[in-house]
């Protein structure tokens, strides 16, 4: 620090003591132009994973107010929507419906006294993709709800379009529904499924799995950080009942 | 406290050296050239560093999702070659292989059926709350996390897991990776029961994973876990604030029109948009900071994080200002330190932070699922933060934090069959202020207004 401290001081000395006229040269304006147009990538980059973040966080605040309105609105107009086994949904409208009537049974939006359904947004991995328009995030629904406790993943897509980040692409796969009483212990809920509830997906499930107590991976949207290698399969010999088909 | 060299203090003294000359005398165009040069420099430092801190947000993310799945293998890739893995009062596991034997033998994994789990076991292992600081050379850097741990076998026995991990990390051929990782585990709570019914430990405290797994070293730092009082080691101890530090605000100067000060006006916008992403990671740490002072009853610590004319305002306890009132305010959470038995877990998550455009205050909405012991009685709470912040000549503090109570429950039978209300204003502690918004908890819920339009629609909140 100190180092960089003095060399700046010699920078700024040389710089009010500087008396020479040399004109600049385009070629000197280019090539700053040129290194503050990589640097503003880079910096867009930044902004750009805070923004998806943004979009999945407001997501789950919304969740817990029942608020579906506002939460559709976050999708593209041809996104889609797939949680847990209950199949695909396609377009905002559907999006809409999936959570009016599937979520809040079709009744007023907003909370409803007595009836907790929390889904809180845990550690968000978000990769913004070489094209700067597509990204995708893995990222937890913590769930505590009236119900008990729920665990999900999300793998999701975002496009960036006219500047503003938005859902292509929601996908969340269960880890773990369990009852307060017992936790995870006995009483869980190892998956939905299409016809479990209205209303019925456009598409049937993209990946067929049981959740806890059987395993069941999401394949990882990056490879790891520091090896750069992608994601192993998982062994056949692990999880017991249910693999992803 | 002191005011620790920030990592990048060139960005703002070029700008006061730019007026400072300037003011002088007219600059020649060299000299200008010469000046902007060295602000772009400083401005790709500056990205580096704010890069930094993303990526070992994204290390520690990694390491979560991989342990969740019995990546074990995946998960010691994240180390250095020769990393090491402290494991509470164990001791320390030196290497990758030895390390990913020791998360395979905690998470109930395979060394030969890997990756993967058996059926029935349960390792969600949460990693949360990052306070990052990212060392002025840009080459190591230290983070805090909390771990959060959802454990156990179907059928058998199920757990809380709770621990405090304390990171450095090194940037080796361009990538950061895990240097040495000291975990201190604070409870594995059984569910029934939970953390509140947890007996004293005496004795030797060591996993059953170390006895048949002996560790490379013993551990630097003998304690005792929850109930008893223990604070891990705050890699910020010395009073390094560079975490929570940005750019200092400034105002945009007027350039000439010509060739030049168009360049020029470029690097100032980029340079404030840059100001502001930093800015968003600062606050993130702060916020992070400040959980960590609440968990471990360190009041006058985390009263320190407000501005002098910040309020703090929780539940329907009504609002402090100033920070020796705030500090008074947080201690109806318990005495300073905390006592053996208490716990006062409050996790920040859920960031969503609005930096405004001159980069000289912000509003965040955040979460925070609380675990909480009083006296052998457990319980769980949960609500939403609407927080402001304020730009402190380069260091970022509160000027609002405001707690909005969505629900308390008592452990045993749960939030939903036995929901706790929201306690009015202290008597013996009274507030300045009575509460700015009067309302109920569980089973009464409401929608904390937002301090942002929807981010995609931009439409305001109304009508749900």
């Amino acid at each position: 620090m100190f180092n960089r401290a003095m060399k700046f001081a010699a920078v700024m000395g040389l710089f009010c003591a500087a008396t020479a006229q040399a004109a600049t040269s385009d070629a000197d304006l280019k090539a700053i132009e040129k290194q503050l147009n990589t640097l503003g990538d880079r910096i867009t980059r930044l902004q750009d994973l805070t923004d998806v973040e943004i979009v999945q966080h407001a997501y789950g605040y919304y969740v817990d107010k029942a608020q579906w309105r506002s939460l559709a609105d976050l999708f593209d107009d041809d996104a889609t929507l797939e949680i847990g086994g209950k199949g695909v949904f396609l377009g905002k409208d559907r999006v809409f419906e999936y959570m009016n009537i599937g979520m809040g049974g079709g009744g007023p939006m907003g909370p409803k006294d007595g009836s907790l359904i929390d889904h809180q947004q845990f550690q968000c991995l978000p990769t913004i993709m070489e094209d700067g328009k597509t990204a995708k995030a893995r990222c937890i629904a913590f769930v505590m709800s009236s119900g008990g406790w729920g665990h999900n993943y999300y793998e999701d897509t975002f496009v960036k379009e006219d500047g503003v980040w938005k859902f292509k692409k929601l996908h969340g796969p269960f880890n773990m529904y369990a009852g307060y009483r017992q936790g995870w212990l006995d009483s869980v809920t190892v998956n939905t499924f299409p016809e479990k509830f209205q209303p019925y997906p456009d598409l049937p499930p993209t990946v067929i799995y049981l959740t806890y107590p059987s395993y069941y991976v999401e394949p990882f949207h990056y490879p790891n950080p520091v090896t750069g290698k992608p994601m192993p399969a998982p062994s056949p010999k692990a999880g017991g009942l249910a693999f992803g088909k | 406290m002191k005011n620790p060299l920030r990592a990048v203090p060139v960005v703002l003294s070029l700008s006061l050296g730019i007026v400072f000359c300037s003011t002088s005398f007219a600059q020649s165009e060299a000299e200008r050239l010469t000046a902007l040069k060295a602000r772009v420099a400083a401005m790709a430092d500056e990205t580096e560093y704010v890069e930094a801190i993303t990526r070992i947000q994204r290390l520690g993310h990694a390491f979560g999702y991989y342990t969740d799945k019995g990546f074990f293998g995946e998960a010691a890739d994240l180390f250095a070659d020769n990393g090491t893995f402290q494991w509470g009062v164990d001791g320390v596991y030196k290497g990758k292989a030895r390390i990913r034997e020791l998360l395979t033998r905690h998470g109930g994994g395979s060394m030969k059926e890997a990756p993967g789990l058996p059926f029935g076991r349960l390792n969600l292992r949460m990693q949360l709350q990052p306070m990052v600081t990212v060392a002025a050379d840009g080459r190591t850097a230290h983070a805090r996390w909390r771990e959060w741990g959802l454990l156990g076998e179907y059928k058998k026995a199920i757990f809380w897991g709770d621990a405090t991990i304390e990171d450095s990390y090194i940037k080796e051929n361009g990538v950061w990776k895990i240097a040495a990782r000291q975990y201190y585990l604070n409870y594995e709570a059984p569910y029934q029961g939970g953390w509140a019914k947890l007996a004293p430990v005496t004795g030797n405290w060591q996993s059953a994973v170390a006895k048949e797994f002996p560790p490379d070293a013993p551990a630097p730092l003998q304690y005792k876990p929850f109930p008893a009082v223990f604070t891990a080691p705050y890699h910020y101890a010395d009073g390094n604030l560079t975490a929570i530090q940005s750019q200092p605000p400034v105002d945009l100067p007027k350039r000439a029109d010509d060739k030049l000060g168009k360049l020029e006006a470029q690097a100032d916008a980029k340079q404030l948009q840059l100001a502001r992403t930093h800015s968003v990671r600062a606050i993130e740490n702060l916020q992070a900071m400040y959980g960590y002072y609440i968990d471990e009853g360190q009041w006058k610590k985390a009263a320190a994080l407000f501005s002098r004319q910040g309020s703090y305002e929780f539940g329907q306890n009504g609002v402090y200002i100033g920070n020796a009132s705030i500090e008074r305010g947080l201690s109806l959470m318990g005495p300073q330190g905390l006592e053996e038995g208490q716990l006062n877990n409050y996790v920040m998550v859920q960031p969503i932070i609005h930096v405004s455009e001159d980069n000289r205050t912000a509003k965040a909405r955040w979460r925070s699922d609380v675990q909480l012991s009083r006296a052998g009685t457990g319980g769980w709470g949960g609500g939403v933060y609407e927080n402001e912040y304020v730009n402190d000549n380069g260091t970022w503090k509160f000027s609002n934090l405001h707690y909005y109570v969505t629900f308390w429950g008592d452990y045993d039978q749960g939030w939903g069959a036995k929901p706790i209300p929201v306690s009015p204003p202290s008597k013996d502690i009274p507030p300045d202020k009575p509460p700015t918004v009067v309302y109920q908890s569980l089973p009464k819920l409401q929608v904390v207004p937002y301090h942002y339009v929807n981010p995609v629609s931009k439409k305001p909140h109304a009508g749900e």
